[in-house]
């Protein structure tokens, strides 16, 4: 197991380290006086997907423009490999037409007036490519995205699963150098958006692209991406594999955007025997022991929240006495979802939601026992 | 943050994609390029026309500056009268066409009148028919002596004199009722109308209101900001109405501002100081209105549109088909009519005279068509008209683009730019481009050349241009636009293979508006006009006012057929704006 309350420049330099294939360095930008991306800095690898994920308005999207070049920034750099596209101290902005990359609007930006052929054989035809390579590269990237015999489909005509297929073998069929997805699936019903996820994880490993996914919503970010940058506000709020945000989130913020959190309200009274920290729960509902801590210092009598995933809690009838990091509660509300049980507890004064498998001795208005894993808990400032 | 590894950029050799800052859009100059030459053909003369009002001319030809024109102007014969006889007029119009506008749109739109699709095409018609032609096939039925109406009347009847009389002061009020006022207003309405959800009305209805209570309550309320930018729009267009008045005023001696301020600009020598202060005071008691436009229309707030609402209609019952017939009735007489006397009046030896012994001939159109003043004035028309619908199409597109796809600082003033024309009254456009041509050195040599009455016509249908196109980019949305960018193309590229393309349906229906437009105006062009340069509707001008009726008729049926062709082409491409008339195959 990693160091616990990990310092969160180790994760950033470690990120450093590594060769960076597209760099983003102070950018800053500005609509008024409303700063929509304020002095962000990235390094996106080689050949890796890297999520902006965040809530809507929180800079993602200027970002994404940015990089490809449709958005100036105010300040920064952004270079790509050893190229510096972007530098607004030395009055360097290449236009996007220059920049080599690829990109699905959010609207998929599907030319109304041309052939599904036409929109896909445009890049190539700005390239003045020969006819001939054009055929073959536009029918090798129709192949691959699925979209073989609709060639000469008029793009009016298109459903929006094939829309954004056109609009992914448009961004690819001229190899860019780096593929950028602007909330690619949110215009999807949600079965085709399973689909289509599947399909681009798929199609990036077949072409090695490396891709910049801005998206809203976690699952498609956790799902998708090698990396995920968590933002805020026109920040970063963290940088980490999907695994990392959740298992570690950094502030806050990541812990409560990325996933469900259930947090118990506490005390922190000491350091247990076997390593991490004991906690006694608020109107004597018990005492945990918690595995992690993101506190800072650990002052005695601190108030603090126990915080754990939903799913990591484990619930069993109320039966002979409470176990070690157990606690009593009692069922409030069952709300059936399949797979398993939403299930609302009252635990001392306070109400709180995990996840169970669907117990058939479960029922609203029973008592039951919570174990709370010592390593799945964390400790968290009040 | 040191994060960056060793490829600093050196101060000597720049790297690979060093370029200066380059735009791919429009760049900030081409914009401003835009912003001054609308200062200068809009703002520019407007001001220098006030600035002329407080010039005061020496005996000497010096000038100096002072408030004489503003005290001596009011002593001027007609002066005040013909302010108040603008606003009698306009008064008594209105009074009757804004409720019959509002009946209208509300019969076509929330009952199960039928045909609605004929009124429709009526009030489109009718909106699209110049004035004069219209006004000549009204002068023919309705004229004091030899009117047809009156000489029914006299027939069936023996009496001396028929009571119709459309040099009045009530011919004046029916000639603008009967012409588009009426269905100007309806073609306003009827989208706000349309697009009220019944929804709203049937929950008034289900929380225990009655229909009327209703209507009071609920619809009305929504509607009231589209009618009060209807009431605005009308007010200002009615005020600045010039050619009906121009020909039916001036045998009893009603004016208006406008017919005032050209007849004293034709005084010899022409009263400018007393014409541009009368210009400058009509537009300074205009302003409130014009602002409360702009305010208006700039919030947008008067269109309650809903993607998925559903109309309940209106059931009439026994009030149907009586209903239909009148408004049948009022579209035939707002369209029809008129034409057809004016088209009886070209085939009449003698307008009236059905007892001479030969009452029907084909001379008119002879004489008129082989007669070299119109030749001349049709190939200026079109001169004329092409110029401006060619250079306007381009201009306003300009001026869409950057108002609705650039952050350029300035494109809040170039939108008003573009707005004002549309509510300033032709005539005070006119003198304001006259005192410019001829005062400033620059300007003179074009004064008497063709390029005066294009300036004149771009500007008076800017604002409907910009409008249009400005909506079809917005609708097109930025996207489109940006795809092209990342997948490589420059803005040269992007633009004639994305942006062309998906715009052609908007610019060439723009164009042909523009082109029927201009061949129907007079106001605008009426003091601009010099002996050579002399298109059909001031051709049409001269005759009626020298009484030629029947050359007048031949020239209004050939305005009529020009503009309907025309407009209703505009229409029908507007109408299949989809993209289905571009295809694949502009990729040569």
């Amino acid at each position: 197991m990693r160091q616990e309350a990990q310092p969160r420049e180790a994760t950033i330099s470690t990120d450093q380290t590594a060769e960076a294939f597209l760099a983003l360095e102070g950018i800053t930008k500005c609509f008024g006086s409303f700063k929509a991306v304020d002095n962000l800095s990235l390094q996106i690898r080689h050949g890796e997907v890297f999520a902006l994920l965040g809530p809507s308005g929180c800079g993602k999207s200027t970002t994404l423009r940015q990089i490809a070049g449709l958005d100036q920034p105010d300040a920064g750099v952004i270079r790509l490999r050893d190229t510096i596209l972007v530098s607004t101290a030395d009055d360097i902005f290449v236009p996007p037409q220059r920049r080599n990359m690829g990109m699905v609007f959010q609207s998929y930006a599907i030319w109304p007036h041309l052939s599904v052929f036409e929109i896909i054989a445009y890049p190539l035809r700005v390239r003045r490519w020969a006819e001939a390579e054009i055929d073959a590269a536009v029918r090798e990237i129709i192949a691959q995205v699925g979209l073989t015999g609709m060639e000469e489909r008029s793009s009016q005509t298109l459903s929006g699963g094939q829309q954004q297929r056109v609009a992914l073998a448009r961004a690819l069929v001229y190899r860019p150098d780096v593929l950028l997805l602007d909330e690619p699936f949110s215009n999807l019903d949600v079965k085709l958006r399973e689909q289509m996820r599947v399909e681009l994880k798929l199609l990036q490993r077949e072409v090695g692209v490396t891709v910049i996914l801005v998206t809203h919503d976690q699952v498609e970010a956790l799902s998708l991406s090698d990396r995920v940058a968590v933002m805020r506000e026109g920040r970063v709020e963290q940088v980490g594999t999907p695994a990392e945000l959740y298992e570690e989130p950094a502030s806050p913020f990541v812990r409560d955007f990325i996933g469900q959190t259930t947090c118990l309200r506490g005390r922190l009274t000491g350091e247990a025997a076997g390593g991490g920290f004991t906690v006694q729960l608020g109107q004597g509902a018990g005492a945990l022991v918690c595995g992690h801590s993101r506190l800072n210092g650990q002052a005695p009598d601190a108030a603090v929240l126990a915080c754990v995933r939903p799913e990591r809690v484990r619930v069993t009838p109320a039966e002979g006495a409470l176990g070690a990091n157990e606690v009593a509660g009692t069922v409030k509300a069952l709300l059936y979802h399949g797979d398993r049980y939403e299930c609302w507890l009252t635990l001392g004064g306070e109400e709180v939601m995990i996840y169970t498998p669907r117990e058939p001795w479960l029922h609203e208005g029973g008592a039951v026992h919570l174990h709370f894993p010592a390593e799945a808990l964390s400790l968290w400032p009040r | 943050m040191a994060a960056l590894s060793g490829t600093e950029l050196g101060g000597g050799a720049p790297a690979p994609g060093r370029r200066r800052r380059f735009r791919f859009g429009l760049g900030p100059a081409m914009c401003t390029m835009v912003l001054v030459v609308m200062l200068v053909v809009v703002l520019y003369p407007m001001i220098l026309l006030l600035y002329s009002t407080f010039l005061v001319d020496q005996p000497d030809g010096s000038a100096r500056l002072g408030l004489d024109y503003w005290i001596h102007s009011w002593g001027e014969a007609g002066m005040g009268l013909s302010i108040y006889n603008t606003f009698k007029r306009v008064v008594f119009t209105e009074a009757v066409a804004v409720p019959a506008a509002i009946l209208l749109a509300w019969l076509v739109t929330r009952t199960d009148l039928p045909g609605k699709k004929l009124v429709d095409s009526f009030c489109w018609i009718a909106f699209f028919l110049p004035a004069l032609p219209v006004l000549m096939g009204w002068i023919l039925l309705f004229d004091p002596e030899y009117g047809l109406a009156n000489q029914a009347y006299t027939a069936l009847t023996g009496a001396d004199r028929g009571p119709f009389d459309i040099y009045t002061f009530a011919g004046m009020v029916f000639a603008h009722l009967a012409a588009r006022s009426v269905a100007a207003k309806y073609i306003f309405l009827a989208p706000a109308f349309r697009n009220l959800d019944s929804a709203m009305e049937e929950a008034s209805r289900i929380a225990g209101s009655g229909p009327l209570m209703t209507l009071r309550r609920i619809s009305l309320p929504i509607l009231m900001p589209a009618f009060l930018i209807m009431l605005c729009i009308s007010l200002l267009h009615s005020l600045e109405s010039f050619e009906i008045e121009l020909i039916l005023g001036p045998p009893t001696g009603f004016y208006v501002f406008s017919t005032k301020i050209y007849q004293v600009i034709n005084e010899d020598p022409p009263l400018f100081g007393v014409a541009t202060v009368l210009a400058m005071a009509v537009l300074i008691s205009l302003l409130p209105l014009i602002f409360y436009q702009q305010r208006v229309s700039a919030s947008r707030s008067f269109v309650t549109v809903t993607s998925h609402f559903s109309a309940n209609l209106l059931r009439l019952r026994k009030l149907r088909l009586p209903v239909f017939a009148v408004v049948f009735l009022f579209g035939l007489a707002i369209t029809a009519v008129p034409v057809a006397f004016l088209l009886m009046g070209t085939f009449m030896n003698l307008f009236g005279f059905f007892a001479v012994p030969e009452p029907w001939t084909l001379e008119h159109w002879h004489s008129v068509l082989s007669d070299p003043p119109l030749i001349d004035a049709t190939v200026n028309t079109m001169i004329m008209g092409g110029s401006a619908a060619l250079f306007g199409v381009m201009w306003y597109s300009l001026v869409a683009y950057i108002s609705a796809r650039t952050r350029y600082p300035g494109r809040g003033i170039i939108d008003f730019l573009s707005w004002l024309p549309a509510s300033l009254p032709g005539i005070i456009l006119g003198l304001a481009l006259l005192w410019t041509f001829l005062n400033v050195p620059v300007f003179r040599p074009l004064y008497g050349t063709i390029v005066v009455l294009v300036v004149a016509l771009v500007l008076n249908s800017i604002s409907t241009g910009v409008q249009l196109l400005k909506g079809n980019m917005v609708q097109l949305g930025a996207e489109l636009e940006e795809a092209s960018y990342v997948t490589g193309g420059s803005w040269l590229y992007t633009f004639r293979r994305v942006v062309l393309p998906l715009m052609a349906p908007a610019l060439v229906s723009v164009g042909l508006l523009t082109f029927a437009s201009a061949v129907r105006q007079v106001s605008a062009i009426a003091m601009l006009v010099t002996g050579d340069t002399r298109p059909l509707s001031m051709l049409q001008v001269d005759n009626m006012v020298d009484g030629s009726f029947e050359a007048a008729a031949v020239i209004g049926t050939l305005i009529v057929i020009l503009t309907l062709a025309v407009a209703g082409l505009a229409r029908f491409i507007a109408a299949r704006m989809g993209f289905s008339g571009v295809t694949s195959g502009a990729a040569g």
